[in-house]
């Protein structure tokens, strides 16, 4: 008898938790084990949308980030500007070339850690993960897609239609499931095993330069290259040029005091995305810290910090090999973001 | 002893299983009736109410502009129905694109409205703020109905596009956007019926209420289109013709 009452109050116990654990108990961040949002990082701000994060979705958002189907004339796809030995930045190039020989006006950045982002775009102009890829489909010069040509096409394909049902049961190829599988495969790209990152957790050590390097780093850079992620992803002018073509910020707010500040980029696996700035006009990580040493140009929207950088000629070696900490020798080389 | 535990866990148990659950047991109350309504949408040019329609030239009664439209399309949503008493019934996920182009989405249906009589209707013209920073939507709201900008994300709130020989291409396209500060196209309001007209819902009636947009109010303060027949971006020009297009908006009747 005392049996039978232990079991029927466990009973009872297990199904008031069952009963009530959709809404009484949190979900665990990012819905999933199946990425490991870093322990020493903030709380990322996408965490895989409304739609369920699993395998298939990041499998299918997989396929279709390296599928040319994206662009008008199947020539290019997102793998083409964001190539995984580059930290899925372009191979080498200023500004990337997409349908028809079509030269774009910004540099393509590398990707990594975006489910932290709040903001996409050396502008910020996109306010969503989920919505990103809208803009480099349907830009003229990168894929000149429309998207419900895109979907008609996914929907007529030979394997799409099975891979999204597997990604996405019950719901319809749409844009929805299209830009959602997209999200779930960038947000799998994290970046968060540099050496950097070891030393952090206390698995490396860093050289005696390096060391001297984070120092200088730290009381020059990271104001606005703040770690873990290596920006405070605020906008700033940098004092590239008095002039600038690119209104860059003010496009996005209308706000003259916006003119020419751009997105700070991360500077992870910074040895790996070059060229630098906005337009890809840098071309070495070293021309990039002379810039920083002596040749900020007094813009009217200049970012104030930009004056007080100062690093001697010995330091700036030790900062260069700092920065090269930074890369990710296993994220470049994953299998799971490798083109299938 | 043993035995009197398990029974009080036992009962603690499934006293915990009811207490936490409740909102799946709750006693029906009596059962609260709904109807249906129909929202009515026409277009009027001017203050004269002449007809509008598109591929047709209208003159601008205060321009003087002779304008084509090919295009003219809009965001409407969260729709409320307000009681004298200020409550209301907010249509749950209401959101919808009003085409001039396609008869059908100048009628929308709306369903499981609390039976009661109504004085007003509350609209938001544009997207709320909420749905144009939460990532990729559905239906009325998929980007693919191409009311999205891409490269600023935001809803095109209006859309209108169309011929003119007073722009100077020839052409216009007036695009506004924009959902948050003080350029924000996205404007609610209250119209109430007119001369104490009541819409009065039930589940034998489906009553419906006409509503006037009038295209030619965009231009009131902004005026012809010679100064400028582009735009596509949020700005106080944007917010200027929101305002008087989106203010123009006016129930005209309703049928019970």
């Amino acid at each position: 008898m005392n049996r039978f009452l232990s079991s029927a109050a466990v009973l009872a116990a297990c199904f008031f938790f069952l009963a009530c654990d959709k809404g009484e108990l949190e979900e665990p961040i990012g819905n999933a084990p199946l990425l490991n949002f870093p322990k020493d990082f903030p709380d990322p701000v996408y965490t895989g949308g409304d739609l369920p994060l699993t395998a298939a979705s990041i499998e299918l958002g997989k396929r279709l980030f390296f599928d040319p189907i994206l662009s008008v004339d199947s020539s290019i796809s997102c793998g083409a500007c964001h190539a995984q030995v580059h930290a899925f930045a372009d191979h080498s190039k200023a500004l990337s070339t997409g349908v028809k020989g079509r030269i774009g006006t910004r540099n393509a950045p590398g990707l990594a850690n975006l489910a932290w982002y709040p903001s996409f775009m050396h502008d910020g102009g996109i306010n969503h993960l989920e919505v990103l890829p809208l803009a480099p489909i349907t830009a003229e010069f990168e894929m000149d897609e429309d998207i419900n040509v895109l979907l008609d096409k996914l929907r007529r394909h030979e394997t799409y239609p099975a891979k999204f049902s597997k990604a996405f049961p019950s719901k319809e190829i749409s844009s929805k499931t299209l830009f959602v599988a997209l999200a779930h495969f960038q947000m799998s790209l994290i970046s968060d095993q540099s050496k950097f990152d070891r030393v952090q957790r206390g698995q490396e050590a860093f050289s005696d330069l390096e060391a001297r390097g984070f120092e200088v780093f730290t009381a020059n850079c990271a104001s606005c290259h703040e770690p873990p992620l290596f920006t405070d992803f605020s906008f700033s002018n940098n004092g590239l040029s008095v002039q600038y073509q690119d209104a860059g910020r003010a496009l996005i707010t209308q706000n003259t005091a916006d003119s020419a500040l751009f997105k700070v980029p991360s500077l992870r696996n910074a040895q790996l995305t070059y060229p630098y700035m906005h337009d890809g006009s840098i071309y070495s990580l070293s021309s990039v810290l002379d810039h920083y040493i002596s040749g900020v140009q007094e813009h009217r929207n200049l970012d104030p910090r930009m004056r007080e950088v100062n690093i001697s000629a010995d330091d700036k070696e030790a900062v260069l090999a700092f920065i090269k900490t930074l890369t990710d020798y296993q994220f470049i080389s994953n299998p799971k973001h490798a083109e299938p | 002893m043993n035995k009197l535990f398990f029974k009080a866990t036992l009962v603690l148990g499934i006293a915990l299983l009811f207490a936490a659950c409740t909102k799946e047991t709750e006693a029906p109350v009596a059962k609260a009736t709904t109807g249906s309504v129909n929202l009515e949408f026409e277009y009027e040019w001017g203050a004269s109410a002449a007809p509008f329609s598109l591929h047709q030239n209208l003159v601008h009664p205060m321009t003087g502009d002779t304008l084509m439209f090919h295009k003219f399309k809009q965001y409407i949503s969260n729709i409320r129905f307000i009681k004298p008493d200020g409550t209301g019934y907010e249509v749950p996920e209401s959101y919808y694109i009003l085409d001039a182009d396609n008869a059908e989405s100048l009628e929308i249906g709306i369903e499981n409205v609390p039976s009661g009589d109504y004085t007003a209707l509350e609209i938001v013209f544009g997207v709320d703020s909420t749905r144009n920073v939460s990532g990729a939507q559905e239906g009325a709201l998929d980007p693919a109905n191409g009311m999205f900008w891409s490269w600023n994300s935001g809803y095109i709130m209006v859309m209108a596009e169309g011929m003119s020989p007073n722009a100077s291409n020839g052409t216009f396209a007036f695009h506004l956007g924009g959902f948050s500060g003080e350029n924000s196209v996205v404007i609610k309001r209250n119209l109430s019926f007119h001369n104490g007209e009541v819409l009065t819902t039930n589940p034998n009636a489906t009553p419906t209420v006409h509503l006037m947009l009038n295209p030619a109010s965009m231009f009131h303060s902004y005026g012809s289109v010679s100064t400028g027949a582009n735009m596509h971006m949020p700005g106080p020009k944007a917010r200027m013709m929101a305002v008087d297009y989106h203010g123009a908006a006016r129930v005209d009747h309703i049928h019970p």
